[in-house]
């Protein structure tokens, strides 16, 4: 069954699968117990921090454990109501766990400035210069969108936080397996990543913090992961996340080939169909392999509903619990009308696709629309 | 794979054996899950409903898929009912609901989606008559819901199956625990859909209409107390009137009989066979026959002036193709404007119009 859904989750590699699986079959030990079953769990833990250590260029001492990429963010912002400094910068294309954390932080006397961003979705550098404050404390502002892939210029932005002197986080789980990065060239104090976007594990994170940068823990008991992130760590799914991102540092070129190659017969093939499309994002600065598309004059939960009886998985913008679709609040920020909101399709390939799935997906596209 | 019967699905018992018996009938199902009202402070107040849904489809292999009409719901379900309790009367949403929402929105976002009929869990049923499509009671005569599908026209009636509108409630409790529906044992919903609970009421209302306090009379012209709004009222209701001792001579409860809108005054009645309560005829609009046509015999029908009332016999009278003066057998207690009176021949439900005042 062809699955375009990347962005939202990954299927596991099966190296990955082999991990965890000996892993949960052979280390029970509890990390934090002393004799040889706890060890060898510990040194598993410790192993996975290398490895993703290595693959983002940071310190294992500067990677954290968590639950999700979620949680990692919520560390750095709430960490946020113990200093003094209490306004958060951030941006409109932020996900929900950005943005709805920082509002629920209001009652704490946290204020924030959310930046507009251009029609591709991009932040604009000056933008936030000008709206750094006396009492600014945070910058928070996402690698790459989750819904049009749009990468934006963190270098840039991170340096004006630093040049103020206000620590700079980036949610980056969309980053992480499809563009090079290098805690060393960004310089950013805080980036939060999540396993299942890059065929690891779901309900494990973690958090790079860059050392010497202040940091309060949200979830507090034991002393695990250095006092930063209390209980019982999940070891199999750590080991996991360490395998997933062994394979990043060992095959991201091919990765991002692959991811091309597909993008870029998509797009041939789309055109040959001649329906009237609209691409959504940064044709310059996108993460390859994310393809946000409008049909003009189609409903996307239609078009979603019938690719999927026919055993094609995507997505349109954001499905709230229940699953209705509403208009993207991220194609809203870059200035897409609602009629060409609800009619967008959000595509994103991954490593098992193959050049059949896509034309697969473009002939089905291609029959519906033309129905 | 044929074309699909979708069903709408509500999270509920009875839509949910619906999928399931149209499944078992070896058609081709999807589902479809409905939001028609967005909450206050919540985008998504329907989750608990969704994940049931969810959950039942899973078990049956249906596809489910979700779709918003909260506007439509709002703009021709919602607006009316305010509009008509502004007037002092006391509308039925779930019929229009059904002609709008339902019936209309859903069935057409069906035919999109390529389904070939869609079908509801509604205690009714549909028959074809040579080349009409007619419309019956459930078989259960205490859940039978054909009153608030008598807005329904042939394209509609065409396009839609009603499964457990052949068996009855028990029943099809029973197969949904035999079949390992997780949600066997739901309470049905009551009351409004977008209010909750009775008692909710009140507040609801006074959010969208500002209330007029006024005085509440008997029916010899008499103050015997104060009233919160005439919005707040129906006509034969009992509770909530607030009226103390030292009026009246027995120890009999007061009812709504009236509303004196033009003066905002609430009247009384006291005692329920209180001859202010009784109505013999009264007149209609908003006329619609399912057939399309009146039907020959309209000096001989029976009517339900509220959902659940046992069939009255009565003859009717057309003014024209809109409006009807309807005569009943018996005098009837709490005629109530803004509610619909629906006609039947036997089993058939015919069509129905909305009540405008008694007679």
């Amino acid at each position: 069954m062809p699955y375009f859904d990347h962005s939202a989750t990954t299927p596991l590699h099966p190296q990955v699968i082999d991990k965890m699986n000996e892993v949960s079959e052979f280390n029970y030990g509890n990390p934090s117990s002393l004799y040889s079953s706890g060890r060898k769990s510990k040194a598993i833990i410790e192993k996975a921090r290398h490895l993703i250590a290595q693959t983002i260029e940071a310190l294992a001492s500067e990677i954290y454990f968590t639950g999700s990429g979620t949680e990692a963010n919520n560390m750095v912002i709430w960490s946020m109501i113990y200093g003094n400094k209490k306004h958060i910068i951030t941006s409109a294309v932020e996900h929900p766990a950005i943005l709805n954390v920082i509002e629920q932080l209001k009652p704490f006397g946290v204020s924030s400035t959310i930046l507009p961003v251009n029609s591709e979705g991009q932040v604009n550098p000056k933008d936030l210069e000008a709206s750094i404050r006396e009492d600014t404390g945070l910058v928070s502002i996402m690698m790459v969108n989750n819904e049009v892939g749009t990468i934006q210029p963190i270098k840039t932005l991170s340096e004006i936080a630093q040049n103020s002197n206000i620590p700079f986080h980036s949610d980056s789980v969309q980053a992480l397996g499809k563009i090079p990065l290098s805690v060393k060239e960004l310089g950013a104090q805080f980036l939060s990543f999540s396993g299942h976007k890059f065929y690891g594990p779901k309900g494990v994170g973690f958090l790079y913090c860059k050392k010497e940068t202040k940091l309060n823990s949200l979830i507090i008991g034991g002393s695990q992961e250095e006092n930063k992130r209390a209980g019982t760590e999940n070891v199999a799914g750590i080991a996991g996340l360490g395998e997933a991102a062994k394979l990043i540092y060992e095959n991201l070129n091919k990765r991002m080939n692959h991811l091309i190659e597909l993008e870029t017969l998509f797009k041939e093939k789309i055109n040959e169909l001649n329906l009237s499309i609209i691409y959504n994002g940064d044709p310059n600065n996108n993460v390859p392999g994310l393809i946000s598309i409008s049909f003009p004059g189609n409903r996307s939960d239609i078009l979603l509903a019938k690719l999927d009886r026919n055993g094609i998985e995507l997505s349109n913008g954001s499905a709230c619990g229940s699953g209705i679709t509403k208009p993207s609040p991220v194609l809203k920020a870059m200035g897409i009308s609602d009629e060409d909101n609800l009619s967008t399709l959000r595509i994103s390939f991954g490593r098992s696709n193959t050049k059949d799935d896509i034309h697969q997906l473009v002939k089905e596209i291609g029959l519906i629309i033309n129905d | 794979m044929t074309e699909p019967i979708i069903v709408g699905i509500s999270g509920g018992v009875d839509s949910s054996v619906t999928a399931l018996l149209l499944k078992e009938q070896g058609f081709n199902v999807e589902c479809i899950f409905m939001k028609n009202w967005e909450g206050d402070d919540e985008n998504c107040t329907s989750e608990e409903d969704y994940k049931d849904a969810l959950a039942v489809c899973d078990h049956l292999g249906i596809q489910l898929h979700s779709v918003n009409f909260a506007k439509e719901y709002w703009e021709n379900v919602f607006k009316y009912f305010i509009d008509e309790y502004a007037k002092g009367r006391t509308p039925n949403p779930d019929v229009l609901c059904n002609r709008e929402v339902k019936f209309k929105a859903f069935l057409d976002y069906s035919l999109k989606l390529g389904a070939k009929k869609i079908s509801t869990g509604h205690y009714a049923r549909v028959k074809k008559n040579g080349d009409k499509y007619a419309l019956y009671k459930g078989l259960d005569e205490n859940k039978d819901q054909s009153y608030f599908l008598y807005l329904l026209g042939q394209q509609q009636l065409s396009k839609s199956m009603f499964p457990i509108g052949e068996i009855k409630k028990n029943e099809v409790r029973k197969i949904a625990q035999s079949s390992g529906l997780i949600n066997y044992a739901k309470k049905d919903s009551t009351g409004i859909c977008f209010i909750g609970e009775q008692k909710f009421f009140k507040d609801f209302l006074k959010k969208y209409i500002p209330a007029k306090p006024g005085f509440i009379q008997t029916t010899d012209g008499s103050n015997c107390g104060e009233h919160d709004g005439l919005m707040y009222y129906t006509i034969g209701q009992r509770k909530g009137l607030g009226i103390g001792g030292g009026f009246g001579n027995k120890e009999e409860p007061w009812f709504v009989s009236d509303k004196d809108l033009e003066n905002n005054i609430l009247i009384v009645a006291q005692g329920h066979d209180h001859p202010a309560l009784f109505h013999k005829k009264l007149f209609a609009d908003q006329l619609h026959w399912i057939s399309g046509i009146p039907p020959k015999n309209i000096s001989n029908l029976s009517a339900k002036i509220r959902y659940r009332q046992k069939d009255q016999n009565c003859k009717l009278s057309l003014s024209n193709n809109e409006e009807c003066t309807v005569e009943f057998e018996t005098p009837q207690f709490a005629i109530t404007p803004g509610q619909s009176i629906v006609f039947y021949d036997k089993e058939e439900c015919l069509g129905g119009a909305i009540i405008d005042h008694w007679r």
